[in-house]
């Protein structure tokens, strides 16, 4: 068992009277003097968060990059199958059941009102889904529980409010908010079925703010394992 | 695996006669008669054979309103000479238990604990008052018929949103009722039985709310001049009640929670639960995953000791060290950023593995981490360990003996100071632990000097660690799993989400080596569950912290500030 005893030397009666203890520790700090400046000047500059951070929920709409299974949860759900451009949820509440609050949920789906007959005759759809983000803990298990990859976490941090209403979003705002991330980083956290990709970076290579946090000395990412390729 | 073994055991069964043994998942426990309690435990303490000298922790069961005995008491002892731990357990007969300040001056908090939480009376304790709750507070909150939500008699509107005078209501409202809250003249009667005798003139009170208690810590010092003759501490103003939570969420869904406690170390704090849990599962983790939770908590661990040294350093007044330990910290979680995708409240790893691997370039960075690294705690070192008022503030200041370490059950970079090689990591050998090359730093005298430098070379330590997964890593393919697999889902149900899954029946104690010492989950399930039917945290901040008490005596006051930044506990943690 590897024990390793720790206690330097006393300080030296010339270290006593030359000062060098103060004079070492004042060659650190001058050597810190002619460094360039490492703060990022927030809000001016900004760091691009990874692709992984867990920020505010989105909610993901029909874009044709469905998972395979979504078209079997969206039969068994008796949902009316939606078009492009409407909501992927099919009020299955399961992360609500993930949630480590689940009083955060809101989610009520209701019967369609159509005659008998029509195709759509008993079918489902999700009509109120809101969020109390102020009680979240953006741990991320709802976006794990959900199997039609509707709801994500996106790169927005900043929710301050001025009043405790704001802070519940409703489906249309969480449909606008994942709507936008994924047009503007979609590409960079999902593949073509909606799942994480597997060459996720990261952080974001074309993010240069990044740099300054890490004294101008930034590693240059490469693959992990020996059988990965960029 | 460091529990004592069920023959052993069996041997007090036969010396004693009364003592109960059983066995669950690797873990012993001893059942004895509550008469022969203390008997059983001074034995335990003081022979050679045995020689359970090391006071891990207390607590109690509540089984349920209908069960009688209702209430158990559990104590978690450990022998430093054989690697050991085991469980005690008595039935608390009308609900009371001969207290163990006698063998353990330890226990003192925890008793106090037991009573807050449970309203376990122990006779013969001297100050049995509340531990984290106001003494004017009517209800026990740990007992199965407390609700989770706590009971609401208090009117409190002014919280609620109005508009043009109307409270209005909503999802974003909270209930007109509140539970109890402690008013001023609640305080003072707390403080004032906290500290019953006055010794000399002044009574001190240090903090809740001063930056140099590092959170929300509530110091009482009986002053001589300037010498502490009498010291009590109030904690209790960040509890959240994460226990009374465990028991009421399901498994996956707790380590949110546990991020919130030692909000320095959430890593750490997730690798301690999900050990546990995986230990009631008796499941094994994949190869990868467990390299790459050996790898962030190491990570996590420096972290947590950036900020430690930093804000420490701060309070002596070096101010420069601060800026450049968290330089240094944004870099790592910049990193942890990355791979978990939070900062603080982390929450990657799962019951079962971790929830994601890692991301492309992950291994890289860590590597020029770990590269840079090394220098920079050099700087640190030519900045203080000889500097003459870093001598003359810390050398000699506030000594805890060898002795104090296994009354107090103190653990982690604090026993090790006293000479103690108190390490989980070592003992238990959990993930990839067993696999890797490091040594316990250990001091000699246990003085704050001490604790400063074992936590310096800790953190080379973790380096090596980190070095030695990264390598390990870099071998393996992109396909190996990092989660459980389960070979049958109808048996044993493991999910990421954490949705359907059930942990058998049993009793388990798992802990792991955290920043801040000894953080230990103690679950007992009294049936296959959703949820557990009671969940321990053995905080060891908390016991830490227990000893500052104790060390303070005799010291200036000017000492505490360097006692508490080398005792470094984290509020969430002790007050859970």
């Amino acid at each position: 068992m590897g024990i390793k005893k720790v206690r330097p030397k006393p300080q030296t009666l010339v270290e006593k009277i030359f000062f060098l203890d103060f004079i070492k520790g004042l060659k650190t700090t001058i050597k810190h003097l002619w460094k360039k400046v490492i703060t990022v000047d927030f809000p001016y500059e900004v760091v691009t968060p990874p692709p992984r951070f867990r920020g505010i929920h989105g909610l993901r709409t029909v874009d044709g990059t469905e998972g395979p299974e979504f078209e079997s949860w969206v039969k068994r759900l008796k949902i009316k199958p939606p078009e492009i451009g409407e909501t992927r949820c099919i009020a299955c509440k399961f992360c609500q059941a993930a949630c480590p609050v689940p009083e955060l949920f809101d989610i009520q789906a209701e019967k369609l009102d159509v005659p008998e007959g029509h195709p759509h005759y008993g079918l489902k759809v999700m009509t109120v889904f809101k969020m109390d983000l102020s009680k979240c803990t953006f741990c991320g298990l709802c976006t794990q529980a959900c199997p039609t990859d509707c709801i994500i976490m996106t790169d927005i941090y900043d929710l301050s409010a001025y009043t405790r209403r704001n802070w519940v979003l409703d489906k249309d705002m969480l449909t606008q908010i994942a709507n936008d991330f994924v047009a503007r980083r979609g590409k960079e956290k999902f593949n073509e079925i909606s799942q994480w990709r597997e060459d996720q970076k990261l952080w974001p290579e074309y993010d240069k703010t990044r740099e300054k946090l890490w004294d101008f000395n930034m590693p240059k990412l490469g693959p992990n394992y020996q059988d990965q390729t960029a | 695996m460091s529990w004592i073994s069920v023959e052993k055991a069996k041997k007090l069964e036969e010396r004693f006669g009364y003592p109960k043994v059983s066995e669950s998942k690797g873990v012993v426990s001893v059942e004895v008669p509550k008469d022969k309690f203390i008997e059983f435990l001074k034995f335990l303490k003081e022979d050679k054979e045995y020689d359970f000298r090391m006071f891990i922790d207390l607590t109690i069961i509540d089984h349920g309103e209908k069960e009688d005995p209702r209430f158990q008491g559990v104590v978690i002892l450990f022998s430093p000479s054989n690697q050991e731990r085991i469980i005690v357990k008595t039935w608390a007969l009308d609900e009371t238990l001969p207290t163990l300040t006698t063998l353990w001056k330890g226990a003192k908090w925890a008793e106090r604990e037991a009573w807050d939480m449970f309203g376990i009376k122990f006779e013969g304790h001297e100050n049995l008052v509340r531990m984290l709750l106001w003494e004017t507070y009517p209800y026990h909150p740990l007992r199965k018929d407390f609700p989770l939500e706590g009971i609401k008699d208090t009117y409190l509107p002014s919280l609620n949103e109005t508009l043009r005078g109307d409270v209005l209501e909503g999802m974003f409202n909270y209930d007109r009722m509140h539970t109890a809250i402690p008013t001023m003249e609640d305080l003072e009667i707390t403080q004032k039985k906290r500290m019953p005798v006055k010794t000399s003139q002044i009574v001190l009170n240090w903090g809740p709310l001063h930056p140099g208690t590092h959170g929300t810590i509530w110091f009482l010092f009986d002053l001589d001049g300037e010498y502490v003759r009498q010291c009590d501490i109030i904690i209790g103003q960040l509890h959240r009640g994460v226990e009374k939570i465990g028991e009421n969420v399901n498994w996956q869904q707790f380590i949110p929670y546990t991020d919130r406690m030692d909000y320095i170390a959430a890593i750490n704090e997730n690798h301690a639960y999900v050990l546990a849990a995986e230990k009631l599962l008796g499941i094994e983790v994949p190869e990868k995953a467990k390299w790459i939770r050996t790898m962030m908590a190491e990570l996590s661990r420096i972290n947590s000791h950036l900020l430690w040294l930093g804000t420490y350093a701060l309070d002596l007044g070096a101010l420069t060290m601060f800026l450049y330990t968290f330089r240094e910290r944004e870099k790592i979680m910049d990193i942890i950023e990355g791979i978990s995708g939070a900062r603080f409240t982390i929450s990657y790893f799962r019951i079962g593995g971790v929830f994601a691997d890692l991301p492309y370039g992950a291994l890289d960075a860590i590597e020029h981490l770990t590269k840079d690294l090394p220098k920079r705690i050099d700087d640190y070192e030519t900045l203080l360990t000889r500097n003459r008022i870093w001598l003359s503030r810390n050398k000699d200041v506030c000594i805890i003996t060898e002795e104090d370490v296994y009354d107090f059950g103190l653990t982690g970079a604090v026993a090790r100071a006293s000479g103690v090689p108190y390490d989980i990591r070592k003992i238990d050998k959990y993930d990839a632990y067993g696999e890797v090359e490091f040594d316990i730093p250990v001091g000699e005298t246990g003085d704050s000097y001490d604790r400063y430098l074992v936590r310096m070379e800790e953190m080379r330590q973790s380096i090596r660690i980190i070095q030695q997964c990264v390598a390990k890593l870099r071998k393996m393919s992109k396909n190996d799993p990092y989660f459980f697999q389960t070979p049958d889902e109808k048996k044993l149900k493991v999910t990421i989400d954490g949705r359907g899954m059930k942990l058998p029946a049993g009793e388990v104690y798992a802990s792991s080596d955290n920043p801040r010492g000894e953080l230990g989950f103690y679950i007992y399930n009294k049936k296959d569950g959703l949820k557990a039917h009671r969940m321990r945290i053995r905080s060891g901040a908390f016991y830490n912290l227990q000893v500052f008490t104790k060390a303070i005596i005799g010291r200036p006051i000017a000492d505490a500030i360097t006692l508490l930044s080398t005792i470094d506990p984290v509020v969430g943690e002790t007050d859970r």
